[in-house]
């Protein structure tokens, strides 16, 4: 059991900062403010939240785990957990009920963490999904309100089904119409992190127009000279602070190197797509490691294949694509597929968990949750989803369980319960999300 | 109107104005040979003993009354310092409020005297600035002309200021001045990101710069916006036969409707047909009889039918409208037939097969889709019967094909099962040949579809796979097919064709959805030529992009090599190990599977590099168009300079910023929206140029003290006071011929502005703000569990009544008096319900004038629910309010702010002892109330009759019957609308006119007025009069004064009389119960 973290009175929240300086605009980094996980000064750390999705199901006869704790016994499918077993959670029998009953493949992704009953044909509308809803929460405390990642390229066209396949490519949505775009190149997700061009170009475009005022300034009449001088100061001061949080980046990495931490350091990914998708992963798995520990983000979500996937696995010895495979799911191929898989979650947490933070680590205050769309892609059955959480969110979730709701009646095994359950740890109180207006038992 | 000799009435209406204050003085005093004595004399010989004898009881000392020491006035330039408060003295001299009646009165000559005297001050003062452009500070754009610059600049009305804090008001109301309009930071921050947000819209096109309605960052936007725009193209052409055989019908009987000397292509222009077209179908159907008499089949059918139809001869109006719709129906009749018999001779295709590969394939399908496109206009001979074939034995028909096989086999069986038993498809086995020729013929003029907009896996059975707009059909895969041969031959013209081909061009310029649908094809099915099965993917090509050409040729031979591959000598296994296809060793190679091959790669590899050359074709034009838009946004030309600028900040973006040329040039937009050359409204450089026309001021008396403005700085001005935007091409070019300020073209593009649409941008800045509900949209104080029908549909309506009441007035060049008088109004559907008119058929845009409104109890802008409404507070009426709106804002009367205590009245009517006006009776009992009370609460009171949302109603909402009458001030007693309008006409119209020139001037010159423009006030009243109160009237006289053509030099010549600060902050904050 995680050890909780204690509140520090001297730490002082960014918001209760940017209110007393009289400025009514939310920004991310303010340079006076320490860059936390300086271990002097203990606090409450950031909690973390990311989605780890594969397509398609798993093999449903190697997907078990029984006992809790030390005792914990994982199927095949979930031994590359085995270490960190005291800090999962496996969870199983939960489900999507706006999922089932309207078809396979688009119907069974598009609302996998909204919830919401989507819509076929030309116009595309599911609901926000539980990422992006703590990513609009917690996300103007960071310089990037979530990353959505992916190793495989969206499909448009529609489905047979006729729904779209938007709905097979995407899982994290910011609107009800509009998907967050995936990104799919690990340099340009690595750049959106961390040269926040959108910044850089804010900064030409103020510094353009502050030249362009000064020179009108002194061609006009004394009282005009007043109004520009208005402008100029606006321009002038938005600039300061946008460009302070460029400054941040640097300073909080100086700080991570000068207090000897083992700062996890990373390389800006080459341009372009790497050929292996063991190599494509690892660096997905990376960016989302490094962008948490830095706080640059506190939300990610990753698709490592998505539904109706063709990746291919030969080095799994497998030799059909992917969604082919899935339709048999029962075979040995099929389950290495969802074994790599599940290794790429082992990866990640271990990864956050060889961080210190506090007396902890970064998995200690994250949640990862690892999921698919179906439980058994042959029958393309999701009246059940695979699921398994790593991560203690701060101590507000007991790990080393296996959680089994199977038999609790459908009422009592919404997946958007789980959502509500989480949000509530991440700060969000809601009343509902998707089809849920209850909270998940036992959790 | 009122008319007055000089000197008579105390009332003095404002005409007395123009007359130098030395007739007015002479009038009193008897004549004299001498001088007339100056303004300066009569102060101390008149004035300044009338207010000492009269005055100075209340009004000196210590704490004078209301704060005016009328003592301290010790001469001419003291008064003309203070002169607004001077004026309110004349005010209320005039209304005989002063001195108040328990004190002693002066004479009513004396009175007049000095009300004269303060007349010929404020004139003589205003005489010596004449012509003063005053004050206009350097200002941002308002919310309101951000938002409809940008809808004009871009095209979409994108609205991005819908973010922004709301505007803080100047003292005359309203937000167009640099008096009130300020910057800060976060409003900065706002402004960028409206900028990237407009930015965001932008879409290249292969010429320029475009803008879309919705952001276009994301595939699918673009996919949406190009899409759309080809099948609203093709849903606007003229497809129906229907419509063909009736313009034929007309142009036959041309002579008998009325239009002898009518030609096929007026007759075309007339009925809205291409008049390509129907010289084609009126050649068949009137083919001369020899010729006629030797067709057969469907020809000679439909010929026949088109000869039985009516004929039209001399016929009443009645008879002929019967007439009409008698011969639409045959030519439905005669369209029905066509359309049966093309849909029963279509030619049917299927992909060609290769051994090993789906069917659905890409290169396979497309084939087919090819064929289906290049033969609408031919008929099938395999569907025609013979007379002596053996009876028709009804199909099968098959089930759904499953993924990746064909659907051809289901649509045959289809087709058949719709033909069977079709008589007309029987033909005679010895004339098979002639019939066949006929329906070839038949199937040449009237094609089986003209244009496909949408295209399911079954195509061409359409029950399933609804919505997917010119899509290719593939199975999960995006893709996009073009099929409107017969629409560009047979329908359009060249101008269409054109225009037609274009789209499809930017389509694919645009979206670049032949690259992406090959990438999602190499990706998810190019395994299959490889044998792996219909939905797998090919290895990523090292060294290459997908979409490299030997990438591209080297599936190509994959497949060519399939398809030529001996099948006997195949290696391919008997069943390749796919759950969607078995490959057949027995199936032959289709001998057109090359060619089909060949065509599709290749297509797509041509397309692909002629749009790569295209794209970087397209570069230096979209630097071109973004200079452009620039020069637009800052509605003047660019210096060179300037053009460098935003050149080399573009190519910065590209070499430090690492930015697409699309990145790089939203980016660049959005710098320029936040240049201040864009947001910022700065009357620079107006010294006029050699190409200027030498401007000429108008009706001033003393030199002016300024210069004029450019011609562009005017046209903006212009632009900003007639549609809240910025100028458009037409006054641009006017700005850059020089000739803007000549009298007749500035009036000429005056009048055309006031008739442009965007006029709406004026009635709804203007109205809003002078009358108070620019918000309303957003008003949420009315209790909507007791007024249910106060929804946002009604609240929006209520909105729309004033603006589109004066937008008719300024359209039509209407008397202003309308606005108080008029009896008719403007509703929409939800808003007749609302006032219980008759029933508005449409949508919330179908608005109605409605002539008779008084017999609603309605008609001009006073008994507009939308006031009635702001001004209740939630659940009962506010006579106070009302009142106070009528008197403050539609007759400008100036009223003090109430005293810091005032007892609550009862916030619900329903729950009230007693009624309103009985409540409000206190106001009138207590003096101190009443003094300002008296002047407006009655005004409400007549409004009694009109409930908390503007409802009529007889009795309130705690049953009591309503009483709207009302005693007026001075006099007067009168209940309803009518009354508070007959007591306007007879004692407050000329303040109303008043109050209006001058709100009209404070908005049109962006400042509160100075003393110098009464002499423009003076102008409009005068204007007004001769012209029957016209609107038109008023807007000429402000764009040809001085005070709007010019501007001040930066050393002013006379500093005038700044407004009391007092009297300004009373006017627009105020909190009444």
């Amino acid at each position: 059991m995680p050890k909780s973290m204690q509140n520090s009175h001297a730490r002082i929240s960014r918001r209760a900062v940017l209110r007393g300086a009289g400025v009514a605009v939310a920004l991310p980094w303010l340079e006076s403010l320490p860059a936390f996980g300086d271990p002097t000064a203990p606090a409450v750390f950031p909690k973390r939240f990311a989605v780890m999705f594969m397509g398609n199901g798993i093999n449903e006869k190697y997907w078990s785990a029984e006992g809790s704790g030390a005792d914990m016994k994982l199927s095949k499918t979930l031994s590359p957990l085995e270490p960190l077993k005291h800090k999962i959670n496996v969870i199983d029998g939960l489900f999507n009920k706006a999922a089932t009953g309207h078809g396979i493949h688009p119907p069974q992704t598009g609302s996998l963490l909204s919830g919401a009953d989507i819509q076929k044909g030309a116009i595309i509308r599911s609901g926000i999904s539980v990422d992006q809803m703590i990513a609009n929460a917690v996300g103007q405390d960071t310089p990037q309100s979530s990353i959505v990642l992916a190793c495989e390229q969206p499909m448009s066209g529609y489905h047979e089904t006729n729904y779209s396949m938007a709905y097979s490519s995407h899982i994290s949505w910011q609107t009800p119409d509009s998907p967050v775009p995936v990104e799919v190149y690990p340099s340009l997700a690595w750049d959106n992190l961390f040269e926040n061009r959108g910044s850089q170009i804010n900064v030409s475009i103020l510094d353009r127009v502050k030249d362009r005022a000064e020179t009108l300034s002194r061609k006009v009449s004394s009282e005009d000279k007043a109004k520009l001088d208005e402008y100029l100061t606006s321009v002038r001061e938005v600039e300061k602070r946008v460009e302070s949080t460029r400054k941040v980046k640097n300073q909080s990495d100086e700080l991570a190197k000068q207090k000897n931490r083992a700062a996890f350091t990373m390389e800006r990914p080459q341009n372009g797509l790497p050929e292996d998708l063991r190599d494509h992963v690892r660096l997905m798995c990376d960016i989302i490691a490094i962008a948490f520990q830095t706080d640059r983000t506190r939300v990610a979500s990753l698709i490592i294949s998505r539904d109706l996937s063709a990746m291919y696995y030969p080095f799994l010895q497998v030799s059909e694509g992917h969604h082919a495979a899935s339709h048999n799911n029962l075979s040995e191929g099929y389950e290495r597929i969802s074994r790599f898989h599940v290794s790429q979650l082992a990866y990640l947490a271990t990864k956050l968990d060889s961080m210190p933070e506090g007396e902890g680590t970064v998995l200690d205050n994250s949640c990862l949750m690892f999921l698919s769309e179906l439980w058994i892609g042959r029958l393309h059955d999701n009246t059940r989803l695979p699921l398994v959480m790593a991560g203690g969110l701060g101590g507000t979730l007991e790990t080393g369980r296996t959680l089994n709701y199977l038999k609790a009646g459908d009422d009592n095994r919404r997946m958007c319960s789980l959502y509500l359950s989480i949000m509530d740890r991440m700060g969000i109180k809601l009343d509902r999300f998707g089809d849920a207006t209850t909270r998940l038992e036992r959790l | 109107m009122n008319t007055v000799a000089p000197g008579s009435c105390f009332f003095s209406p404002r005409r007395l104005r123009l007359w130098p204050g030395i007739l007015a003085i002479c009038a009193v005093a008897p004549l004299k040979a001498a001088t007339p004595p100056s303004i300066e004399q009569q102060f101390a010989q008149t004035v300044q003993p009338f207010v000492k004898q009269y005055c100075f009881a209340c009004h000196s000392g210590a704490k004078p009354a209301a704060g005016f020491d009328l003592k301290s006035y010790t001469d001419v330039a003291k008064v003309v310092e203070d002169h607004p408060r001077w004026a309110l003295m004349r005010e209320k001299l005039m209304a005989r409020e002063m001195p108040p009646k328990q004190m002693p009165q002066p004479p009513a000559e004396a009175r007049e005297q000095v009300v004269n005297w303060i007349q010929a001050m404020r004139t003589q003062e205003a005489r010596k600035n004449a012509g003063d452009p005053g004050p206009v500070l350097a200002r941002r754009l308002s919310n309101a002309e951000y938002d409809y610059t940008i809808r004009d600049l871009t095209g979409v009305d994108i609205r991005p200021a819908r973010e922004f804090p709301v505007d803080p008001a100047n003292t005359a109301g309203f937000d167009n001045s640099g008096e009130s309009l300020t910057m800060s930071p976060a409003l900065l921050k706002k402004y960028l990101q409206a900028a990237h947000d407009v930015a965001d819209h932008m879409v290249l096109t292969p010429d320029g710069i475009d803008f879309s309605p919705n952001p276009m960052l994301v595939d699918t936007d673009r996919d949406k916006y190009a899409t759309h725009r080809i099948v609203s193209f093709y849903q606007r052409q003229p497809t129906d036969y229907a419509d063909y055989f009736h313009a034929a019908w007309r142009f036959k009987y041309r002579a008998a409707l009325g239009k002898p000397s009518a030609t096929l292509a007026s007759t075309a222009a007339d009925a809205k047909v291409s008049a390509k077209y129907l010289p084609m179908i009126w050649q068949l159907l009137e083919e001369a009889p020899l010729v006629a008499k030797t067709e057969v089949g469907p020809i000679a059918k439909l010929q026949a039918m088109w000869r039985a139809l009516p004929t039209a001869n001399r016929l009443n109006a009645r008879q002929q409208d019967t007439l009409e719709d008698n011969v639409r129906a045959k030519c439905v009749e005669m369209r029905d037939f066509v359309v049966k018999i093309r849909a029963h001779t279509a030619m049917q295709f299927s992909a060609p097969l290769v051994n090993g590969i789906p069917p659905a394939s890409q290169p396979l399908l497309n084939w087919k889709l090819r064929e289906y496109a290049t033969h609408r206009r031919h008929s099938d001979p395999n569907d025609l019967r013979n007379d002596t074939d053996p009876p028709e034995v009804m199909p099968v028909i098959p089930k759904y094909p499953g993924l990746h096989t064909e659907s051809a086999p289901r649509w045959a069986a289809l087709s058949a099962k719709a033909r069977f038993g079709d008589p007309d498809l029987v033909v005679p086995a010895a004339q098979r040949k002639r019939y066949e020729a006929s329906f070839e013929r038949f199937a040449s003029i009237f094609p089986d579809k003209f244009y496909v907009s949408e295209r399911g896996r079954y195509f061409p059975d359409d029950s399933e796979d609804k919505g997917r707009l010119l899509s290719a059909g593939y199975h999960s895969v995006l893709g996009f097919f073009r099929d409107d041969q017969p629409l560009m031959e047979l329908i359009l013209d060249e101008k269409g064709q054109k225009e037609l081909n274009r789209l499809w061009e930017e389509f694919e310029f645009i979206s670049q959805y032949t690259a992406r649908t090959f990438i999602q094809y190499f990706l998810n099915q190019s395994g299959e030529v490889f044998g792996k099965g219909a939905e797998s993917a090919s290895p990523r090509p090292e060294g290459h992009e997908i979409t490299d050409t030997p990438v591209i040729m080297g599936l190509l031979n994959a497949y060519l090599a399939k398809a030529l591959a001996d099948p006997t000598k195949d290696t391919t296994p008997p069943e390749v190990k796919d759950r969607f296809f078995t490959a057949d060793p027995n199936v032959k190679n289709d001998p057109i599977a090359p060619e089909a091959i060949r065509e599709h790669f290749n297509g797509i590899d041509a397309t692909l590099r002629t749009f790569e050359k295209m794209h970087a074709e397209a570069e230096p034009k979209h630097l071109d168009a973004l200079l452009k838009f620039a020069a637009r946004a800052y509605r003047r030309p660019l210096s060179k300079a300037e053009r460098d600028d935003i050149l080399a900040y573009y190519h910065t973006l590209r070499d430090k910023n690492d930015l697409t040329h699309e990145e790089a040039i939203r980016n660049s937009i959005a710098s320029i929206l936040m240049s201040p050359d864009f947001c910022y409204r700065i009357d620079l450089d107006s010294r006029p140029s050699l190409s200027e026309t030498k401007p000429v001021a108008f009706h001033t008396t003393s030199a002016t003290a300024g210069r004029p403005l450019s011609g562009y700085a005017l046209a903006s001005r212009l632009s900003y006071f007639l549609w809240s935007s910025m100028p458009d091409q037409e006054l641009l070019a006017h700005a850059a011929a020089g000739d803007l300020q000549r009298p007749d073209v500035l009036l000429a593009q005056t009048r055309r502005m006031l008739k442009d649409p965007k006029v709406i941008g004026l009635a709804t800045e203007f109205t809003g703000n002078w009358l108070d509900f620019r918000r309303f949209e957003n008003y949420n104080a009315v209790d909507r569990e007791r007024f249910p029908s106060f929804t946002g549909e009604l609240r929006e309506a209520m909105f729309q009544e004033p603006i589109r009441y004066v937008a008719d007035m300024i359209h039509n060049d209407r008397s202003i008096l309308d606005l108080i008088y008029g009896n008719y109004t403007f509703v929409n559907p939800v808003l007749a319900k609302h006032y219980g008119m008759p029933e508005v058929k449409g949508d919330a845009d179908t608005w109605v004038r409605v002539d008779d409104a008084a017999r609603y109890q309605r008609g001009g802008l006073l008994p507009m629910s939308v006031f009635l409404t702001a001004n209740s507070p939630g659940l009962r009426t506010s006579p106070v309010k009302r009142g106070y709106w009528v008197v403050h804002r539609v007759l400008g009367q100036v009223i003090p702010p109430p005293p810091p205590v005032v007892p609550e009245l009862p916030a619900d009517e329903s729950k009230s002892d007693l009624p309103i006006r009985d409540m409000l009776a206190r106001h009138r009992a207590n003096p101190v109330c009443a003094s300002c009370h008296a002047r407006f609460d009655t005004f409400g009171l007549a409004f009694e009759g009109y409930g908390p949302v503007g409802e009529a109603r007889a009795k309130d909402l705690a049953g009591r019957p309503v009483d709207a009458k009302a005693s007026f001030p001075g006099g007067g007693e009168g209940t309803g609308l009518e009354g508070v309008r007959a007591y306007i006409r007879d004692n407050r119209q000329n303040q109303f006119l008043d109050s209006f020139e001058r709100k009209l001037l404070v908005y049109a010159l962006n400042r509160s007025l100075l003393l110098s423009d009464e002499l423009v006030i003076d102008r409009m009243q005068a204007k007004l009069a001769a012209n029957h109160d016209r609107f038109s009237s008023l807007v000429e006289t402000i764009v040809t004064s001085p005070q709007f053509l010019n501007q001040r030099n930066a050393e002013a010549i006379q500093k005038p009389a700044p407004q009391t600060a007092a009297l300004q902050k009373n006017v627009n904050q105020r909190k009444v119960n």
